[in-house]
C-alpha cells in the first residue's frame, strides 16, 4: 500500500471493518428475511417463521401473473431513466446559471427550490390531475395515462432537488478551470459540456439517482396518472397489498419475491454507474 | 415547471377556500365559497397534534440517520476488494419501494411476528409495535432504516470534493485519524450533509406511504402524521376543501422555519470561490 | 377569487367538456373501447385474468367494441380514482364499486341513475337476488348500482374441534358463540379468531349486533352511536379478548387475512368474519377438509331471542355494484357490458374464477345445492343494507377508529374507555350527517 493511499485512509482498519459489518448486518438481516420469506409458504410467514419450513421458488413464477409486474418494470425503467437524465442535465444547466451569474431574484429562486420540496404530495394530487386531464380535454393532448404525463410530473418534482445538488457542488469548483477554457476561446455551452459536466460527474450521478428513485418509489401519482398499459412497478407492487374485504390469505411470499425482483434493476443500475461516483474530482485531474 | 407546480398550487389554494366534498365535487366550480372557515376547522381538528407528531418524528429521524450516513460514506471512501458490493448493499434500503419496506416491517413487527419471536427467546416481551405509544418509535426506526442511505449518498458525493492535497498535507503533519477527520474532512461534508438533512427532514414530513402501509388508516393517534390526516380527510372523508386547508397550513408551518433556517445557514451565498 | 376569474374558469371547463364530447359518436361499438375499473384479485390472479379475457372476447363478438380492465388494489385506491375522475369528467366508463362505497359514489351525482328502461337494458331487476338490490340507491326511484357479485359475511368453524368439544351445531346467538368459544379454549387452542387490527372488519360486528338489537346506527339525519346497545356491542367484541379470553392475545395485531391464517393452522374453533373468497386459504392449511361455513349469529348479545325492532341481519349487504359514469360517451355500450357480466353464464364463470357469489338469482340457485355453500347463499339472502347516506364512509371510519385507538388498552387487558371514544365517534358521525346534502 503506497504512502499516498495510506494518507487517504479515513478510518483506521479495525473501525472500518466494524462500521462496515454493522451497517451491512443492519441492511442485510431484513433483506435476508425478505429472501427467506419469498421462498417460504404464506402460512409459514404468517406464523412468524424466519427459516422456512419448506423452500419453494414458486412465488417467483407466480408474481408475473398476479400483478402486471413485467410491464410495470419496463414502464418504471423507461420513465425513471428519462427523468434521471433530463433532471440531471437541466439541473446542471440551471445550477450553473445560478452559481456563476448574479441577478435579482437569484436568492429567491434558490430558496424557492428548497421550498418546493416541502409541498406535500397529497395536496398536489387532485390539482395536478385536474390540470392534466383538462389539458387532455382542452388542448386535445392526452396526458393522463401516458408515460409523458408521469415523466412531466416526476421531472417537476425532481428538478428542484437536482438543481440544489448541483448548486452545492458547482460552488466548490474552482473558477480558474473555466477561465482557462475561456482564454482558449470556448463558448459557454462548450465549457459546460467539456469542463463542467465531466468534473461534476459524481454530483450528476447522485442527482440522477435521486431523480430516478423519486419516480421509482412513487405510488400516489402513478396510481391516478397511469392506465393499465402504463402502470409503473410500484403501482403493480401495491396490488399485492390489495385488501379484499373478508378476503383470503395475504400473499406474503409473492410480495417478498416481487420486492426483490423490483429492487434488482435499481441495484444493477447503481453497480453500473457507481464507478462514476468514485474518483470524480480527485481522478478528474484537479490537483 | 411553473405549469405543473404553480398552477396546481393556486388551484389547491382555491380549493382550501371552498366547501368541496363528495356532494359538490362534480360541479366544483359552483361549490360554496367559505373564506377561511376551512382553516378554522383545520385548527380545531387533529391538525395541531398531527403537526407536532410529524415535525418531531422528522427531526428525530433525520438526526439519527446522519451518523449512519457519514460513517458509511467514510467506510467506503477508501478502495478495498468488495467495496463495490458493500456500496450496493448500503443502497438497498433506499431502492426498495416504501410500500415494500412498510409491508416487510409490518410483517416482522406484528405481535406474533419474527421480531417478537426472537425477543421472546431472549426473554424480552416485545409487546405492541404497531399500536399505541410505541408505534411512534416504530415509525422512526423504520424510517431510519429506509432513509439513511440518502445521507450516505450525499456524504459520499461530498467526500469526492476533498482534494488529495488536503490529505497529503495532513499526512505530513502526522495528524491522527480522528483530528484529521474532524478538522480536515468533515468540513467538506458540511454543505452536502446539511442540504441532505434539510431535504431528508422534508421528505420525512411528507412521507405518506410508510405510515399508511405500516399502520393502516385510521392510524393510531400516536402516528397520525400530517400526510395521513390530509389523506384521510380528502380520500376517506372526502372533504377536499378542508384537507387542502390542512395541507396548506402544514406547508406554511414547514416552509416558514425552513426559510429562516436557509437564511441563517447562508447555504446559498454566492461565489464562495474555489476553496472554502 | 373574483366572479370574473371564476367565470373564465367555468368557460374553460365548458369548452373542455365540449371538446371531450366531440369524439366518437357512432352507432355500433366498432373500434370503441370500454374502460372498466374492477378490484384486483391476488388470490386467483390467473383465473381472474382468464375471466377478463373471455368476457372481453364475448363482448367483442357481441358489440365489436373492446374492453380494458383496470384494477385497483384497495377501497381507498378506488375512492381516489372515483374522485379524480369525477372532478375532471374523465376516466373509466364502468366501475365495480363495493356496496359500502356505493352511497358515497351516489352522493357525487356522477353516475347514471337507472330508470325502468335502463333496468330493461341490463335484463330487468327480476334477474337479481332481491336482497342485493338493497344498496343500489337511497330508494327505488334513485338507483345507480347494478348488483354484480355478493360477498356476504359468514363464520367458518373447525368441524373437528367443535365435535371434540361436544358442540353439535354452530352458534346462532352471540352469547352462544361466546359460550362455545369458552368451551373450545384450552391448552394451545382458542375458541375464536378475530381480526382486531383490520381496517374493515370491526365496524361490521358493531353494526350487526346493534341492528339485531334494533339500532341501525343512523336514524334519518341523526347518528345514534351513544346508545347502550352500541356500547354493549363494543363490550362484547372487546370482551372476547379481555374478559372471556377466548381469543389469541396476538389477535390485536391481526388483519382479517392474518386471522384466517391463524384459523387455518387448525387450532381455533371459530373464525368470526369471512367470506367465500377464503375457501382456498382454508384448504391450504391444516384445516383442509375440516371446515364449514355458518351464518353469523343473528340474536344480539345478552338476549336469547331477537327483541322487537331488531333486524335479522346475518351480514352487511356486501359485494360489488356496477355503476356507469355519466361522463361516459358510451353509456349504451356500458350497459350492454353490465348485462353481459350479470347474466347467468358470466356470473357462474366469475364464481368459478374468483369465488365471489353471483348476484344473479338463477345463477345463485344453481349453487345452492352445494352443501358447503348453502349457509353463504342463505347469508346472501339475509343480508341487510347499511344506511344509505353519503355520510356512511365517515361513520364507518369513526366506528373503526374506536377499535384502532383501543388496541393499546386491549393489550394491557384493562378496561377500555368505550364511552369516551363513542362520544368522539358520535360527534364525527353526526357532523358528517349534518353535512349530507
Amino acid at each position: 500500500m503506497s504512502a499516498s493511499s495510506e494518507a487517504h485512509r479515513l478510518l483506521p482498519r479495525p473501525l472500518l471493518v466494524t462500521v462496515t459489518v454493522i451497517l451491512c448486518a443492519m441492511v442485510l438481516v431484513p433483506v435476508l428475511y425478505i429472501l427467506l420469506a419469498s421462498l417460504n409458504s404464506d402460512l409459514g410467514v404468517a406464523s412468524g417463521e424466519f427459516w422456512p419450513g419448506s423452500f419453494s421458488v414458486e412465488s417467483y413464477g407466480r408474481i408475473w401473473t398476479t400483478a402486471d409486474l413485467a410491464n410495470g418494470l419496463v414502464n418504471s425503467i423507461l420513465v425513471c431513466a428519462l427523468v434521471a437524465v433530463a433532471s440531471a442535465v437541466l439541473g446542471t444547466m440551471t445550477a450553473y446559471v445560478l452559481v456563476r451569474h448574479t441577478f435579482t431574484g437569484r436568492l429567491t429562486i434558490l430558496r424557492g427550490l428548497v421550498g418546493l420540496q416541502s409541498i406535500p404530495g397529497t395536496l398536489m394530487l387532485l390539482p395536478v390531475f385536474v390540470l392534466f386531464s383538462s389539458a387532455g380535454n382542452y388542448l386535445g393532448v392526452t396526458v393522463v395515462g401516458t408515460r409523458w404525463g408521469l415523466f412531466l410530473a416526476y421531472l417537476t418534482f425532481a428538478l428542484p432537488f437536482s438543481t440544489w445538488v448541483m448548486v452545492t457542488y458547482l460552488r466548490g469548483l474552482p473558477r480558474e478551470l473555466e477561465e482557462a477554457g475561456r482564454v482558449d476561446g470556448a463558448s459557454t455551452p462548450r465549457i459546460l459540456v467539456r469542463i463542467i459536466m465531466p468534473l461534476s460527474l459524481p454530483a450528476i450521478v447522485v442527482s440522477g439517482i435521486f431523480a430516478f428513485l423519486l419516480g421509482w418509489n412513487d405510488v400516489l401519482f402513478a396510481s391516478v396518472l397511469t392506465r393499465p398499459g402504463t402502470r409503473t412497478a410500484a403501482v403493480a407492487l401495491s396490488a399485492f397489498g390489495s385488501t379484499q374485504e373478508g378476503g383470503a390469505l395475504p400473499v406474503y411470499s409473492q410480495v417478498m419475491a416481487a420486492a426483490l425482483v423490483s429492487a434488482a434493476p435499481v441495484v444493477l443500475l447503481y453497480l453500473v454507474f457507481q464507478r462514476y461516483l468514485v474518483g470524480g474530482l480527485t481522478a478528474g485531474g484537479v490537483k | 415547471m411553473t405549469l405543473i407546480i404553480i398552477v396546481p398550487l393556486l388551484l389547491a389554494l382555491y380549493l382550501s377556500l371552498i366547501d368541496l366534498d363528495q356532494y359538490t365535487l362534480r360541479r366544483w366550480l359552483d361549490a360554496p365559497f367559505l373564506g377561511l372557515k376551512n382553516f378554522g376547522e383545520a385548527f380545531g381538528s387533529g391538525l395541531p397534534h398531527a403537526i407536532w407528531i410529524s415535525v418531531s418524528f422528522a427531526v428525530l429521524a433525520t438526526v439519527a440517520t446522519v451518523p449512519f450516513g457519514i460513517a458509511a460514506a467514510l467506510a467506503t471512501q477508501n478502495a478495498y476488494r468488495g467495496r463495490g458490493l458493500v456500496r450496493a448493499v448500503f443502497l438497498v434500503p433506499y431502492v426498495l419501494p416504501s410500500f415494500v419496506v412498510a409491508t416487510v416491517w409490518r410483517t416482522m413487527l406484528q405481535p406474533d411476528g419474527i421480531v417478537n419471536t426472537v425477543l421472546a427467546k431472549a426473554g424480552i416481551d416485545g409487546g405492541l409495535w404497531l399500536s399505541g405509544p410505541k408505534s411512534y418509535w416504530t415509525l422512526i426506526l423504520v424510517e431510519i432504516w429506509a432513509a439513511w442511505p440518502f445521507i450516505y449518498l450525499m456524504a459520499l458525493a461530498g467526500l469526492q470534493s476533498v482534494d488529495s492535497e488536503v490529505y497529503e498535507a495532513s499526512a505530513i503533519d502526522g495528524a491522527d485519524w480522528w483530528p484529521k477527520l474532524v478538522r480536515v474532512v468533515l468540513p467538506y461534508l458540511r454543505g452536502p450533509v446539511l442540504l441532505a438533512c434539510l431535504l431528508a427532514t422534508l421528505n420525512h414530513i411528507n412521507n405518506f406511504t410508510l405510515p399508511y402501509v405500516l399502520f393502516g388508516a385510521p392510524a393510531p393517534d400516536d402516528v397520525t402524521v400530517m400526510p395521513m390526516i390530509v389523506y384521510v380527510t380528502s380520500f376517506q372523508s372526502l372533504r377536499f376543501g378542508l384537507s387542502a386547508a390542512m395541507a396548506i397550513v402544514s406547508l406554511l408551518i414547514v416552509a416558514v422555519p425552513l426559510f429562516v433556517y436557509l437564511r441563517a445557514l447562508r447555504l446559498d451565498v454566492h461565489d464562495e470561490g474555489g476553496r472554502r | 377569487m373574483s366572479r370574473r376569474t371564476r367565470h373564465a374558469a367555468v368557460a374553460l371547463v365548458l369548452v373542455a367538456g365540449l371538446a371531450g364530447c366531440g369524439g366518437d359518436d357512432g352507432g355500433g361499438g366498432d373500434g370503441k373501447t370500454l374502460d372498466v375499473l374492477i378490484g384486483a384479485n391476488t388470490q386467483y390472479p390467473r383465473e381472474f385474468k382468464a375471466w377478463q379475457q373471455s368476457i372481453a372476447a364475448q363482448f367483442k363478438a357481441q358489440t365489436g367494441a373492446s374492453v380494458t380492465f383496470e384494477e385497483f388494489a384497495s377501497a381507498n385506491d378506488e375512492l381516489t380514482k372515483i374522485q379524480t375522475s369525477v372532478v375532471s369528467g374523465t376516466g373509466p366508463d364502468v366501475y365495480a364499486v363495493g356496496t359500502t362505497l356505493t352511497p358515497t359514489a351516489y352522493s357525487t351525482g356522477a353516475f347514471v341513475k337507472l330508470d325502468d328502461e335502463t333496468w330493461g337494458k341490463v335484463g330487468g331487476k327480476d334477474k337479481f337476488v332481491p336482497a342485493t338490490l338493497g344498496i343500489s340507491g337511497p330508494d327505488e326511484q334513485n338507483q345507480v348500482g347494478v348488483p354484480f357479485v355478493s360477498r356476504p359475511f359468514v363464520m367458518v368453524y373447525n368441524t373437528e374441534l367443535l365435535q371434540a368439544a361436544g358442540i353439535s351445531k354452530p352458534a346462532t346467538s352471540w352469547d352462544e358463540l361466546r359460550d362455545h368459544a369458552k368451551k373450545l379454549t384450552k391448552d394451545g387452542q382458542y375458541g375464536l379468531a378475530v381480526a382486531y387490527k383490520d381496517n374493515y372488519d370491526p365496524w361490521k360486528f358493531v353494526w350487526g349486533m346493534s341492528a339485531q338489537a334494533g339500532n341501525p346506527l343512523v336514524d334519518g339525519r341523526t347518528a345514534k352511536l351513544r346508545d347502550p346497545i352500541v356500547k354493549q356491542a363494543y363490550d362484547t367484541y372487546f370482551g372476547w379478548l379481555t374478559t372471556d379470553k377466548v381469543v389469541d392475545p396476538a389477535a390485536i395485531g391481526w388483519t382479517n387475512s392474518q386471522a384466517i391464517a391463524a384459523f387455518a393452522e387448525g387450532k381455533t374453533g371459530y373464525m368470526a368474519l369471512t367470506s367465500t373468497t377464503s375457501a382456498k386459504a382454508l384448504d391450504s392449511g391444516a384445516t383442509k377438509g375440516k371446515w364449514k361455513f355458518a351464518l353469523l349469529p343473528t340474536v344480539p348479545p345478552g338476549a336469547t331471542a331477537r327483541p322487537a325492532g331488531g333486524v335479522e341481519a346475518a351480514s352487511i349487504l356486501s359485494g360489488d355494484n356496477l355503476l356507469v359514469a355519466d361522463y361516459s360517451d358510451d353509456q349504451d355500450l356500458a350497459f350492454q357490458f353490465v348485462k353481459l357480466v350479470t347474466d347467468q353464464p358470466a356470473q357462474l364463470d366469475f364464481y368459478q374464477a374468483a369465488g365471489n357469489l353471483p348476484a344473479n338469482a338463477a345463477a345463485l340457485r344453481t349453487l345452492q345445492s352445494d352443501p358447503m355453500l348453502a349457509p353463504v347463499a342463505q347469508a346472501a339472502q339475509k343480508s341487510v343494507a347499511t344506511p344509505f347516506t353519503g355520510a356512511w364512509a365517515d361513520i364507518q371510519l369513526a366506528l373503526t377508529n374506536v377499535v384502532v385507538q383501543s388496541i393499546p388498552d386491549l393489550a394491557q387487558g384493562g378496561a377500555v374507555p368505550v364511552d369516551a371514544r363513542l362520544a368522539d365517534a358520535q360527534k364525527a358521525a353526526q357532523s358528517a350527517l349534518d353535512r349530507a346534502k
